[in-house]
């Protein structure tokens, strides 16, 4: 392993075969950290470490975990890459936990040391750089909402108006066979009765009917809070707010698709 | 969703006899294939039923299993074609205006429903105005909707009338946006003002090669008539327009006829009995209609693409005949073009099919372009590399209107979805959202989405 033959080089250097006296305690050499020998000897150093400092502060008053400072914990896999260890992820979990009952520590009276271990466990962004640039109104008096499903991208762009829809240059039944993906396509206004007081001009790209029927959702829902902000709760009740994760699962090696197993055979 | 049908009876309509399409014109003492096969079954071979053939390897019996009554033949097809006009399930509409023979042409009618008025019906019926795919069956009584572009097209009429011009027109427009319906509207105010009404409800009928034809003696280049669709025609002719036609007398000499001077047009039809007369009787009628002092003359066809294209019939060189060069098409299509005068007035009125619509690029370039120059757009000029243009196709549409039939508006749609409302279909209260989501759901007002938007979606 690459970090052990660091680690020797460097316990030659200042292990200190001999004490300060002159007197040789020692004659082999003996790694500095009592983990070296394990599989993951960095690692296993910082849970020490974690460890030896709550048993140290556990005794210093906590707040309630809501009121604690919100910290972009590392994930398993970027633990991984930085101190290029496996690290398994229950053991990654355990130190995981452990870090969260320190950073439970009030603030004010945190020790320093605390604070310096709890920055290896966090990622290093800061959360206030990635902020959503707001929509606005541009001069025409249309607000321009994105919305994505599946494989499907839409750009609505709608306006005050009498309710008029064209996607792609086509009116919607040109667009959407299915009455179904049409009302889906709107009910971000139908929800709100709001269709008679908007137009929407809108495209859509890529994925298949009901990806982008649900992809305009989205979009025209973006687009209509940015003329009225206070239907936020409304649309959030008619499902128009949050973008829906779900895709297609992937397909796994010894079956047919994502979940189907191959036909059993007798031999 | 409403439905045609009301669910207390979920049997199989009885229709005893199916009706042919064609009817089967033979002497009693003939036994061709096709009258034994409506008159009686064959008789039955010894030889089949002797033998023991094992009909089915399935096991478990096979047919025994199923002892559903098979249908009768054509029973389906005329299950398929069948026009119900009203529905006991929906609740009468009061208080809508009957249409009478001039209202569909004045401008304050734009925007309101009327009822066909019952003695037309039949004649509707007859010509086939009526088509399965609209919605007649779910309403009590057959109503329409006269909209902007159906005023427009009576008031049209009624100065070709005055005028005794032709007009000819062209109705496009997309899917379901109710070009048939303007059809249905202009031949019941045709039929209203005592017009002679002749209709082709399906233009695919005649280029198909489903239905029989023959060259035509003496024509050069050669012409080909279809004798038993044309002797069907002259039946509908003269079912549809048995009153006028009996006014009118024949003012030529038809020595083959052995009418009398005397004689009215409907006679002349009735001297056609058998297909092989047919054209020369239609060719009569046509000439006894277009002398001066005939009444007016509708001439309507339904599917325009496919009397643009090379048919599917084969001359003697086994090369495809062009449509235009099939008899009644081209009396039609002269009609339409202008060759053919019509000295009483009168309207030649083809229309385009969304649903059936064969693309020939000539008949859209001449839309187009005609489109274009009525609208003051930049007219479209040809594609270069386009092969496929046909010369016949584009003299013969040059000198119609066009009419474009799109959604209808805010107001037209509220009107009928206070009809829909009134006659129980449409559940919902119609209020101005109401009106604005159906009408953007139908693809901005196109009213055969409406219908199906509003009417045949089931909810559950």
């Amino acid at each position: 392993m690459a970090a052990g033959s660091r680690d020797t080089a460097k316990n030659r250097s200042e292990n200190g075969d001999a004490t300060n006296d002159g007197r040789i305690e020692r004659t082999n050499t003996v790694p500095s950290s009592p983990s070296y020998f394990t599989r993951e000897p960095r690692f296993n150093d910082l849970y020490i470490r974690l460890t030896q400092l709550l048993n140290k502060y556990h005794r210093l008053p906590t707040l309630p975990a809501n009121e604690a400072p919100t910290l972009p914990w590392m994930k398993v896999d970027q633990i991984r890459q930085q101190l290029g260890e496996p690290v398994k992820s229950s053991h990654f979990a355990k130190m995981i936990r452990v870090g969260k009952r320190l950073n439970l520590i009030d603030p004010s009276l945190r020790p320093n040391e605390v604070d310096i271990v709890l920055r290896q466990l966090t990622r290093n962004i800061d959360p206030y750089v990635n902020n959503m640039r707001p929509i606005t109104i541009d001069k025409f008096g249309r607000a321009i909402g994105v919305g994505k499903r599946k494989e499907s991208t839409a750009r609505a762009f709608v306006v005050e108006g009498t309710g008029e829809v064209l996607v792609n240059g086509k009116p919607l039944n040109e667009i959407f066979g299915r009455v179904h993906d049409r009302e889906s396509a709107l009910w971000a206004l139908t929800a709100t009765q709001r269709m008679d007081k908007y137009n929407v001009w809108a495209l859509v790209r890529g994925g298949g009917t009901t990806g982008q029927a649900e992809a305009l959702t989205l979009a025209v829902a973006k687009a209509l809070l940015v003329h009225e902000p206070a239907l936020k709760p409304a649309l959030r009740k008619a499902g128009c707010v949050t973008r829906d994760p779900r895709a297609v699962e992937r397909k796994k090696h010894g079956r047919v698709k994502a979940r189907k197993s191959p036909a059993w055979v007798k031999r | 969703m409403a439905s045609a049908n009301s669910l207390r009876s979920l049997m199989r309509p009885s229709i005893p006899v199916a009706p042919r399409l064609y009817p089967i014109i033979s002497s009693s003492f003939s036994t061709t294939t096709a009258l034994s096969a409506v008159t009686g079954r064959a008789p039955k071979s010894s030889v089949v039923t002797s033998t023991k053939m094992k009909k089915s390897f399935k096991k478990g019996g096979g047919s025994a299993s199923a002892p559903m009554k098979k249908p009768n033949p054509g029973e389906r097809k005329a299950f398929r074609k069948r026009i119900q006009l009203s529905n006991n399930s929906a609740l009468a509409v009061e208080g809508i205006e009957v249409l009478g023979a001039d209202t569909l042409a004045q401008s304050s009618s734009a925007g309101k429903m009327f009822s066909i008025p019952d003695e037309i019906i039949d004649q509707l019926r007859t010509l086939e105005a009526f088509k399965a795919t609209q919605a007649w069956n779910l309403f009590r009584k057959p109503h329409f909707l006269a909209r902007k572009e159906a005023v427009e097209l009576a008031s049209r009429l009624e100065n070709a009338a005055t005028k005794k011009e032709a007009e000819k027109i062209v109705l496009t427009g997309s899917k379901l946006s109710g070009k048939s319906l303007a059809v249905l509207q202009a031949i019941s105010y045709a039929l209203l003002n005592k017009w002679v009404v002749i209709n082709i409800p399906e233009a695919q009928d005649l280029t198909n090669g489903n239905t029989d034809y023959a060259h035509i003696p003496n024509t050069e280049p050669a012409v080909y008539s279809q004798p038993v669709y044309i002797f069907r025609l002259l039946q509908t002719i003269h079912k549809a327009n048995k009153a006028v036609l009996e006014s009118l007398k024949v003012e030529k000499d038809w020595p083959l006829t052995g009418l009398q001077k005397g004689n009215s047009l409907a006679e002349l039809i009735l001297t056609c009995k058998e297909s092989e007369f047919a054209w020369t009787t239609f060719n009569a009628l046509w000439t006894e209609l277009t002398l001066p002092g005939r009444p007016p003359v509708l001439f309507s066809l339904d599917g325009l693409s496919h009397i643009s294209k090379l048919s599917q019939y084969r001359d003697p060189a086994f090369n495809l005949i062009h449509s235009h060069d099939l008899a009644l098409i081209r009396t039609f299509v002269d009609a339409l073009s202008g060759k053919t005068k019509l000295p009483n007035g009168g309207a030649v009125i083809a229309s385009t099919s969304g649903n059936n619509m064969q693309f020939h690029p000539s008949q859209e370039l001449v839309l187009a372009q005609l489109e274009a120059g009525q609208s003051g757009n930049p007219i479209p000029k040809p594609d270069p590399y386009e092969k496929n243009y046909d010369e016949r196709v584009y003299e013969s549409l040059k000198n119609v209107s066009v009419l474009r039939i799109e959604g209808i508006n805010h107001d037209d749609t509220k009107t009928l979805m206070g009809y829909w409302a009134a006659s129980g279909l449409l559940r919902n209260i119609v209020n101005n959202h109401t009106i604005r989501e159906k009408w953007a759901l139908a693809g901005n007002g196109n009213v055969g989405e409406m219908e199906r938007v509003a009417l045949l979606t089931m909810r559950m």
